[in-house]
Order: C-alpha cells, then sequence, then structure tokens
C-alpha cells in the first residue's frame, strides 16, 4: 500500500466523528463549537483527499481492504476502499465542497437554538460521511450502505424544520422515491452476486468481461443489471421518472439544498453508472435508455424552470436539467464528459444555491421573484457572483460550465445528430431561465415591503467568502479539461480518469467542432439578449397555454396522484375496511380462541391428585410399550 | 473430576459452617468462593489439569462436552447464588444447610453429566432428588410447600423405581452397566434391552418433566419456595438433559429408529401442554413453571436429533435458558404476590429491573439479539434434518409461547400501576441483573464464546 493511502480511512471516519460529536452532545454544545467540528472535520478529510489526490496522479491507485463485511460460503463482501482516479475526484469536490457549505452554515442558521444547530450540523457531517462512503466503497454493498445513508440524511435534512407539516412531506416524498430506486439497485446487486459471485467491482468487471455473452452471463443478465442499476441512479438523480422530490426538497435550510444538489446525494447515480461503465460499454440498449431519458428530464425540467417564481424552484429544476445533461452524456458512452460537467456543475450550482441563500437571507425568507427586483445595488457580492453562476451555468467561455456542456453537446453530436438538437435547444432553454432569474431577482426595482427593503443588507463574511471562493471555480473550474481544437494536450481530467473511464478520441474535424461551439455561444448570448428585453422589468403576466402547463409543472405531480397514489390509498381503505377486520384478524382471533380452548380442557388434567397423575403416567406408559412391542414389532 | 469431588467435601464444609460462622453473609461468601473454586478446578480440568488421580474404573468419563456443560451449570450456580442469597434467607433459618444441600446436589450434577455406567446415572440422579425434596419442602409452616414436597417424593420414587426397573433389565441383556453401545447381536434386538430402553426414556422424561410424565412439574415448582424452583427449573434441569443425551447417544444410538419416534411424539406433546396451559395461567410463577416445561420440549430436540447442531445447541440453551429463568425468579422472589398485575407500570419505577426482565423474555421467547433464539435456532436446525412437520410445530408453539411470556412485559411498560405498593430492588441487585439479561444478549451475538470451549 502507498503510504499515503493508509490515511484513506480517515476521509469518511472524521465526518462521522463530527456526527456523533454534535448528536450526541446537542444539548451541551454551544454553536460555536458545533459549528467548529462541523467544518473542521470536514475540512480534514478534504486536506487528506488533497493528498491522496496528488498520490494518485503520481501513480495508480488500488484497493485497501479493511475487514470482511460480510462472509459466508462461497461469498466475501470486504469492506474495502477504492482509490483511484474517480473516487479521488469525487472525494475532492465532495469534501471540498461540503467544506464550503458548512462554513456558509454556520453564519446562515446562526438563528436556531444551539440544539438544534447542532443537530443540523450533525446531519451534514452524517450526510458527507455517507456520500464519501459510497464514493470511496470498492463494491457494491460498500456503495449501497453509502447511497442509503445518502437519502437517510436527506431525509432527515429536508425535513429539518418537523414543526412544519409541508415540509415534512416533502421529505417523505424524496425518501420514497428514493425507495423506489434503492430496490432496482438492490435487485441489480443481488443479481450480480448471484451470477459473478462477488459484488467487488473489479471482480465482477472482470468476470463479466471474461464471459459475457455466454450462458454465465448472458446479453440479457447484462441489460437487466444495467437496467435495474439505472433505475437505482434515477431516484437518487432525480431523473424521469423519479425526478419530482427534487423541487420538492428546497423545503430544507438552503445551504443543505446546495450539498444534495451540488456536493453530494444527486451525483451519485452519475458517480455509479461512471463507476459502473465497464458493464454499460456492453449494453448498447441501455446506454440509449440512458440518453433519451437524460435528454427527455433534460428539456422537460428546463421547461418547467421556465415558469417558476421561487427562487429556489428554478434552481432545483435547473438542477435536474442539468443531471439530464450528465446522464445524455453517460447515455452516449462520453463518460468523462458527464464526470467533467458533475464537477463544473459542482462549482456553478453550489454557488447559485448559496447566493440564492443569501439573496433569501437579506430578503428575511423572502423566496419569491416577484416580489425581489434591483438587489444588485445592495447585494453586491452575491449579485456579482450570482452573475458569473450565470454565465457558467449558460456556458459561455471561458467560463467552467461551457467547456463541460460543450463535452456533452459534442458527444451527443456523434451519437445521435436528433439529440444534439434537442440538447443545444434546451441549453438555450437553460440560459433562458437562469437569466430569466438573474434579471428578475437583480434588476428593474425593489417590488417587496418597505420593511424588507429596509432590512436589505449584504450577508456577512462567512456567507460571502464561500460564495468568492465558489466564482472563482466557476470561472476557472472549466480549464482542466479545454478540448484539444481550443488548446493542444490541455484535456488534463481526461487524461487523468482515462484509467477508470476509458479514453475518449473523436473522430471529428477541427472546423465542425468550432462549428458547433459557436452555434452554441452564438444561442446562448442571443438568449441572454432576449431575457434581457424581456425581463428587464418585471411585469406580471398570466401565464396562457402552454406556458401555464409549465408553470403547473407539467402536471406530473397530479398524473402521478391520480395514477398511482390515489390507488394505493383506494388499495389500503379496502385492505383496512374489508380484508383486516373480516379476514386476518377472524383468522388471528380464531387461533387465539382455538388455543384457549385447547388449554382449558388440557389443564383440567392438571388435578392435584397424586392417584391421578399416576394412572395417566402409567396410562401412557402402557400405551407406548403395547404399541411397541405388539404393532411397531 | 475435580469439581466431583471437592463439591461434595464443600457441601460438608458448609453444614460445619453454621456451626462455627454466625454471622449470614460470611456463610453466603463462603459458598460463593466455593463456586468460583469449583469453577476453576472444573476449567483446569477443561485444559487437562487434575486435582486427582482416581482410578474410577470407568465408571466416569468427563469428555469436554461434560464438562463444557458443567461451567455452565457452574457460571449458572453462581448468578443464582449472588441474585437469590437475599431470598433463601427469607426461606427458614438454616441458611448454611440449604447452601451445603446445594453442594451435594451439584456433585449429583456432575455424576449425571460425567458418568459411564448406568450405576452411577442412578446414584447421580438420586444424590440429586434427595436434596431437592428437602428444599421443596424447606419453608416448613407453609402447606403448600409441604404439599409439594410430599407430591414430589411420591411421584419422584415411582419415577426412580421405573429407572431402577429399566437399569435392571439392562442389565439383563448385557450383563453389565457400562453406558456404551453394544454390537452383541443378541443384545441389540433382544426384548430385555427394549423393554430397559424404553423404561429408561419414561424415567427420564419424568425427570425432566417431559410431558405425559410432566404433571408432578407445576405443583412441585409452584409450592416450592421460589428461590428453589428457580434451581430445580433451571440448572437441574439442564444437567438432566445432558444425561439423557448422553444416555441415548452412547448407549442407544443402535436403537434409534426405534425409540425416536417416541421422543418425537412426547416433543409434540410436551410443547402442546406446556405452552397452551401456560397461556391461562394468572400467576406468573406457575405461568413459568409450564413454560419451563414447553422449554423442555424443546430441549427434548437435542435428544431427538442426537447430532452435532443439537448438542451444541443444548449447551447454548442451558446458557440462555438458565440465566433467563434464574433471573425472572429472582426479580418474583422480590414481589408481593406473582400476579401479572404486580409487574404493572414496573418500568417507570425501576427501569433497569424492567429492562433487564424485558430481555430474559425476549430470549425465552426466542427473539433474536439474544441467546435464546440461537439456541431455539440451533434445536430446529437440527430437528430440520430428520422431520419437517416437528419443526414447524416447534415454530408454532414458539409463537404461542410469546402470548404468555409478552404479557409481563406488557404489564411492565404498557400498564399503570393501580396498586400504591411497589417492590423495591438494592441497587446492587438492579445492576447484577442487568449484567445477567447483557450476558444472555452477549450469548445471542458470539455464541463462540462457549460453543468455542467445546474445540479448543
Amino acid at each position: 500500500m502507498q503510504s499515503s493511502f493508509q490515511l484513506a480511512f480517515l476521509i469518511p471516519l472524521l465526518p462521522l466523528i463530527g456526527f456523533l460529536i454534535n448528536g450526541l452532545g446537542r444539548n451541551w454544545l454551544s454553536k460555536q463549537w458545533s459549528g467548529l467540528i462541523g467544518a473542521g472535520t470536514i475540512l480534514g478529510s478534504f486536506l487528506i483527499s488533497l493528498f491522496i489526490f496528488q498520490a494518485v496522479k503520481a501513480g495508480q491507485g488500488e484497493v485497501i481492504s479493511y475487514f470482511d463485511f460480510i462472509r459466508m460460503e462461497g461469498l466475501r463482501i470486504p469492506f474495502a476502499f477504492q482509490i483511484d482516479a474517480l473516487s479521488s475526484l469525487f472525494l475532492l469536490i465532495i469534501t471540498g465542497i461540503g467544506f464550503l457549505i458548512h462554513v456558509y452554515s454556520i453564519s446562515y442558521m446562526h438563528e436556531e437554538s444551539s440544539t438544534s444547530f447542532a443537530r443540523y450540523f450533525s446531519y451534514l457531517n452524517l450526510f458527507v460521511f455517507s456520500m464519501l462512503l459510497l464514493v470511496l466503497g470498492s463494491n457494491y454493498v460498500v456503495l449501497f450502505i453509502g447511497w442509503e445513508g445518502v437519502g437517510l440524511c436527506s431525509y432527515l435534512l429536508i425535513g429539518f424544520w418537523i414543526k412544519n407539516q409541508q415540509y415534512t412531506k416533502a421529505a417523505n416524498k424524496a425518501f420514497i422515491m428514493n425507495r423506489i430506486g434503492d430496490l432496482a439497485f438492490l435487485l441489480a446487486i443481488f443479481w450480480l452476486i448471484i451470477k459473478t459471485g462477488s459484488a467487488s467491482f473489479q471482480e465482477v468487471f472482470d468476470f463479466i468481461q471474461a464471459n459475457q455473452g455466454t450462458s454465465k452471463f448472458s446479453v440479457t443478465d447484462i441489460t437487466i443489471v444495467t437496467l435495474l442499476l439505472f433505475i437505482g441512479a434515477t431516484g437518487k438523480s432525480a431523473q424521469l421518472p423519479l425526478y419530482t422530490w427534487l423541487p420538492d426538497a428546497m423545503a430544507g435550510p438552503t445551504p443543505v439544498s446546495a450539498l444534495i444538489h451540488a456536493a453530494t446525494m444527486v451525483t451519485a447515480g452519475i458517480y455509479m453508472i461512471a463507476r459502473s461503465n465497464i458493464i454499460y460499454s456492453l449494453a448498447p440498449l441501455t446506454l440509449s435508455i440512458i440518453s433519451w431519458i437524460g435528454l427527455a428530464t433534460a428539456f422537460l425540467a428546463a421547461t418547467i424552470a421556465l415558469r417558476q417564481y421561487d427562487i429556489k424552484k428554478v434552481l432545483a429544476y435547473s438542477t435536474v436539467s442539468q443531471l439530464g445533461f450528465m446522464f445524455l452524456a453517460l447515455g452516449s458512452g462520453a463518460y468523462i464528459a458527464a464526470v467533467f460537467h458533475v464537477l463544473t456543475h459542482a462549482f456553478f450550482k453550489a454557488l447559485l444555491f448559496l447566493g440564492s441563500g443569501s439573496v433569501i437571507h437579506a430578503m428575511g425568507g423572502e423566496q419569491d421573484i416577484r416580489k425581489m427586483g434591483g438587489l444588485s445595488g445592495k447585494l453586491k457580492i452575491t449579485y456579482a457572483t450570482f452573475l458569473i453562476g450565470c454565465l457558467a451555468i449558460a456556458g459561455l467561455p471561458p467560463l467552467s460550465g461551457f467547456f463541460s456542456k460543450d463535452a456533452i453537446l459534442l458527444s451527443a453530436f456523434l451519437h445521435q445528430p436528433l439529440q444534439y438538437g434537442i440538447a443545444l435547444f434546451t441549453a438555450f432553454l437553460t440560459a433562458f431561465y437562469m437569466f430569466r432569474l438573474l434579471f428578475l431577482t437583480f434588476h428593474g426595482s425593489f417590488r417587496g415591503t418597505p420593511e424588507q427593503q429596509a432590512h436589505l443588507h449584504e450577508s456577512p463574511a462567512l456567507m460571502t467568502i464561500p460564495l468568492v471562493i465558489l466564482a472563482i471555480l466557476s470561472v476557472a473550474g472549466g480549464w482542466i479539461g479545454i478540448p484539444a481544437v481550443l488548446l493542444q494536450d490541455a484535456d488534463w481530467l481526461g487524461n487523468f480518469l482515462a484509467p477508470v473511464l476509458g479514453s475518449t478520441t473523436h473522430e471529428v474535424s477541427h472546423a465542425t467542432e468550432w462549428l458547433l461551439m459557436s452555434l452554441s455561444v452564438g444561442g446562448v448570448l442571443l438568449t441572454i439578449g432576449f431575457a434581457w428585453f424581456l425581463f428587464r422589468h418585471y411585469r406580471a403576466t398570466e401565464s396562457r397555454g402552454i406556458l401555464r402547463f409549465f408553470e403547473n409543472k407539467w402536471y406530473v405531480d397530479q398524473l402521478y396522484d391520480r395514477v398511482i397514489v390515489q390507488p394505493i390509498f383506494y388499495l389500503g381503505r379496502i385492505l383496512k375496511e374489508w380484508v383486516e377486520p373480516r379476514i386476518i384478524d377472524a383468522l388471528v382471533n380464531g387461533v387465539g380462541k382455538t388455543v384457549q380452548l385447547a388449554g382449558r380442557q388440557i389443564r383440567f388434567l392438571q388435578s392435584g391428585q397424586i392417584g391421578s397423575y399416576v394412572l395417566l403416567m402409567v396410562m401412557a406408559m402402557v400405551v407406548v410399550l403395547l404399541v411397541q412391542f405388539f404393532i411397531r414389532k | 473430576m475435580n469439581a466431583l469431588l471437592v463439591s461434595a467435601i464443600l457441601g460438608v464444609l458448609l453444614m460445619l459452617s453454621s456451626v462455627f460462622i454466625k454471622n449470614r453473609s460470611y456463610i453466603h461468601a463462603l459458598a460463593l468462593a466455593g463456586l468460583a473454586t469449583l469453577f476453576a478446578l472444573n476449567l483446569a480440568e477443561l485444559n487437562g489439569w487434575l486435582l486427582f488421580e482416581i482410578d474410577v474404573k470407568g465408571m466416569l468419563r468427563f469428555d469436554r462436552y461434560a464438562l463444557v456443560m458443567n461451567a455452565i451449570m457452574l457460571a449458572s450456580l453462581f448468578f443464582y447464588l449472588l441474585l437469590s442469597g437475599n431470598a433463601m434467607e427469607k426461606v427458614g433459618p438454616h441458611y448454611a444447610d440449604y447452601l451445603a444441600l446445594l453442594f451435594f446436589i451439584c456433585a449429583g450434577l456432575f455424576m449425571v453429566t460425567g458418568y459411564a455406567s448406568l450405576l452411577i446415572l442412578f446414584l447421580g440422579i438420586e444424590v440429586i432428588s434427595i436434596p431437592l425434596y428437602i428444599l421443596t419442602g424447606s419453608d416448613k409452616r407453609n402447606l403448600k410447600s409441604n404439599e409439594a414436597a410430599l407430591k414430589y417424593f411420591l411421584l419422584g420414587s415411582f419415577s426412580t423405581g421405573l429407572l431402577l426397573l429399566g437399569i435392571a433389565f439392562f442389565y439383563g441383556a448385557r450383563g453389565n452397566f457400562t453406558a456404551t453401545v453394544s454390537v452383541d447381536p443378541t443384545v441389540v434386538g433382544s426384548s430385555l434391552q427394549l423393554a430397559g430402553l424404553l423404561l429408561l426414556l419414561f424415567a427420564m422424561s419424568f425427570k425432566v418433566s417431559v410431558a405425559p410424565f410432566h404433571f408432578w412439574t407445576p405443583d412441585v415448582y409452584d409450592g416450592a419456595p421460589t428461590v428453589f424452583t428457580s434451581f430445580m427449573a433451571t440448572i437441574v434441569k439442564v444437567a438432566l438433559f445432558a444425561a439423557f443425551v448422553r444416555l441415548f447417544e452412547d448407549t442407544f444410538s443402535l436403537q434409534f429408529s426405534i425409540w425416536q419416534p417416541w421422543v418425537a411424539g412426547f416433543v409434540v406433546i410436551t410443547l402442546l401442554i406446556g405452552n397452551l396451559t401456560a397461556v391461562f395461567q394468572q400467576s406468573v410463577k406457575r405461568m413459568l413453571a409450564y413454560s419451563s416445561i414447553a422449554q423442555a420440549g424443546f430441549m427434548l430436540l437435542a435428544v431427538y436429533a442426537i447430532n452435532g447442531d443439537s448438542k451444541e445447541g443444548l449447551l447454548l440453551y442451558a446458557a440462555s435458558y438458565s440465566l433467563a429463568t434464574i433471573g425472572i425468579f429472582a426479580v418474583l422472589t422480590y414481589m408481593q404476590d406473582y400476579a401479572f398485575e404486580g409487574f404493572n407500570g414496573l418500568a417507570k419505577k425501576q427501569p433497569l429491573v424492567a429492562a433487564s426482565l424485558a430481555i430474559f423474555f425476549l430470549s425465552l421467547a426466542g427473539i433474536p439479539l439474544t441467546g435464546g433464539f440461537l439456541a431455539k435456532l440451533f434445536m430446529i436446525k437440527a430437528a430440520l434434518a430428520y422431520q419437517l412437520w416437528l419443526a414447524i410445530v416447534a415454530v408454532i408453539m414458539a409463537v404461542i409461547s410469546v402470548f404468555y411470556y409478552f404479557r409481563v412485559i406488557q404489564a411492565m411498560y404498557f400498564r399503570d400501576n393501580t396498586q400504591s405498593i411497589s417492590p423495591e430492588f438494592p441497587k446492587a441487585f438492579s445492576i447484577l441483573l442487568l449484567i445477567t439479561a447483557l450476558i444472555v444478549v452477549l450469548l445471542g451475538i458470539l455464541p463462540e464464546a462457549i460453543l468455542g470451549l467445546l474445540y479448543f
């Protein structure tokens, strides 16, 4: 083992310790200490991650086995960590952005009581712990532990303000939607274990590569496993049809949204599929399904985002849409582009969410952009950083979003031109709704109450410093993956990830690439101009036609309610009012009555008379002896 | 061998001690020290270290299984003395004598776990039984105690007669008392041996309270002073089961197909009677008497199956069942009466005691994470090697047992105390009880702690 890897176990352990201290000591710890422990443990993990990242950059990764988690006949599942390019990159994203969010939270949550403050940080730490476990696991089972932990923590944090019924419902929704995906994931794990006899990535991949197409692992097996894993990913990464929880997950405190949308949770599905790229590359059908679902999600969410008025809702749908882009990349076989977009998206989406938190903070809890406007004057840092975030997500060079989105669009173009067309249009939509948000929030005149206007102020340094750092990253974060057409040998990320994800070589002329790039940049610029023209001054308009359809989110929630929720309630009513009292209860009570009756009869044997006891015993003996000697003989 | 002789000596010593030592806590300490010595000697023998070199002419044989069983019994007895010392004082003035009798019984217990000749088996059973008759009647001014002792004595003598007659038939068939397999063709099929086998089966069934020879159990257990019921129902019973298993494994294994169906029948009747009758009891003490019959039905599966699983299972059963039952009876000795209502609201007043009791009952019911669960699991697994239906019956009966065990838990946690009097427990007692409960849980998590002793 490389000596630097010996510290790897500390990366998840530190947040776990933080969770335990904050969780158990929540009644005694002061806010300073809770915040310090919460953020400090993540900082520690981040430093070790940096250290390990350096080591991975220098050499190859490896698997570190700690102990046997499950050991039985024919199956051994070690508790082991896999450290390689992919996981070390994710470690940096999770701990780095996680740390900034922790720091930001210290200020954002300062109004909470010290008990719930500590509770908040303990959940946050547990969240990061689970995500780190997910990324570090060297087999599907450890990954699944982290996977479930992330689901649990999202539930705890979305419903953090437990007194609000609406928030609790949102938490339930997130949890249940995730569970649906988890079930598929679990089935995939079982399928793999049954077929390959292992859950470790390396062994599973080797087995499948060696036996693909044979009876040991047929093409059907590959398709089923990849599809099940993908269904798992649609739950966690909010894709059609399981995406509806993510917009509702806004109920949690804003930094939590940033954590869920940027550093943890929703990237888990992308990570899992990228990790399993060897299997996916053998399943063209699944890849095609993934690309279409990703694209459909991207488009649908983008249209919904066009007509939302809650600042966080717009960002939430934008996340769903961007995740769709990532899945489009995965489906096109461009795993590196997907991971690249995870990285840049983490920067600018964390920035945008924390920026929106700063806005909400300044507005005293107001989230409706119709009541904002003209904030750029008062919130200078927030405005500047938010603008950078918008430019980055819109994909203007040389900001980070440009490079990753360009990589995805290119892969889509090569894969399937029709998909490219839709994706490009969706990219324009992205620019449109983001700048609509920006203009409505920061430009024009203030539309809130006079009290709110008097309250407006820039957030404290603990909140703005993370914004500035994230803004810098949003600008420069893309420069690690500059395509060859712009700069020779600058695709550092591609080379770094190639051992795990395979290298991608494009058979495309530079002229085409230039054309595609100018098309997207030109379109985005035009769209921004259009948005400026429309939303510079806010005018309340009633949505009509298709826009109304978008505003109501395609009525998907209503559809699910009708098609799934109501029938289940109906079935539940039948079970409760008819099946349970008439069948189950009758059965149970019947058994109970029989037992009572039998017991009452038997009790008479216990008369207390020695004579009758002896008589009964002798009778029993006589029967046994007679049967043995004369019948069984 | 070590422990057998020393425990007899300790019995004499304790009997004399009442003359010299007036302070009861010293006597109690002496008994505990004696037990610790026995335990250490037994462990020493497990590691091959013998205190005495005596030629027993092959009449005793202490193998690992017997020694591990002895260790379990001694450990249980240690907890029993710690938890019940106080209650024993209340029975009557002859504190040292009770303890002396316990040590004599101990000698008998070691004889029945380590016998290699049927004579020793007989001797051991009598050495156990006679002091037990006395202990049952030790509450001399209590009519119920007297009645129980008399009943126990009369029915016990009856079964002793059966035992002797069985041994006589056995001798008639084989010409010796050696408890080994005889391959002599004239012996294997002989009717004399068959009759001896069946009579021994009846007699042993009586001693371990297996139906239909269980009738004495509820009356005696109910009438005897609670503290001695606890001893009879646990340590004595598991020792006799070890003897039972040894008898049919070592001596009658060739007649397996003859006796196995009968044992299966006894298992079913015992489980049915024990569980169904326990459902009805209004007194916790009597309920425990029936539950001990039901548990005997489970332990009888060890005789039924006679394989590796069942023998390991019996060890686990011995440990978890003894500790849990001892703990429950120890609490019972502090109760005003033995009605279920007495436990109402105990969880609020005595959270430690209630939690420990809950663990004991969960273990008896066989709920996972407790020793009782694994014990039942082993037994059912052993039975599965032969008959599926028997395992199904056993599981159903375990489910029924949940009903009456959980009644106590329900009373403790979900009912309010309507009576103003509630039992008081000394702090040390509560903590000891909790430790006992933790051991029961530990058995369910790390069964290797005991089973490992068998192999290393």
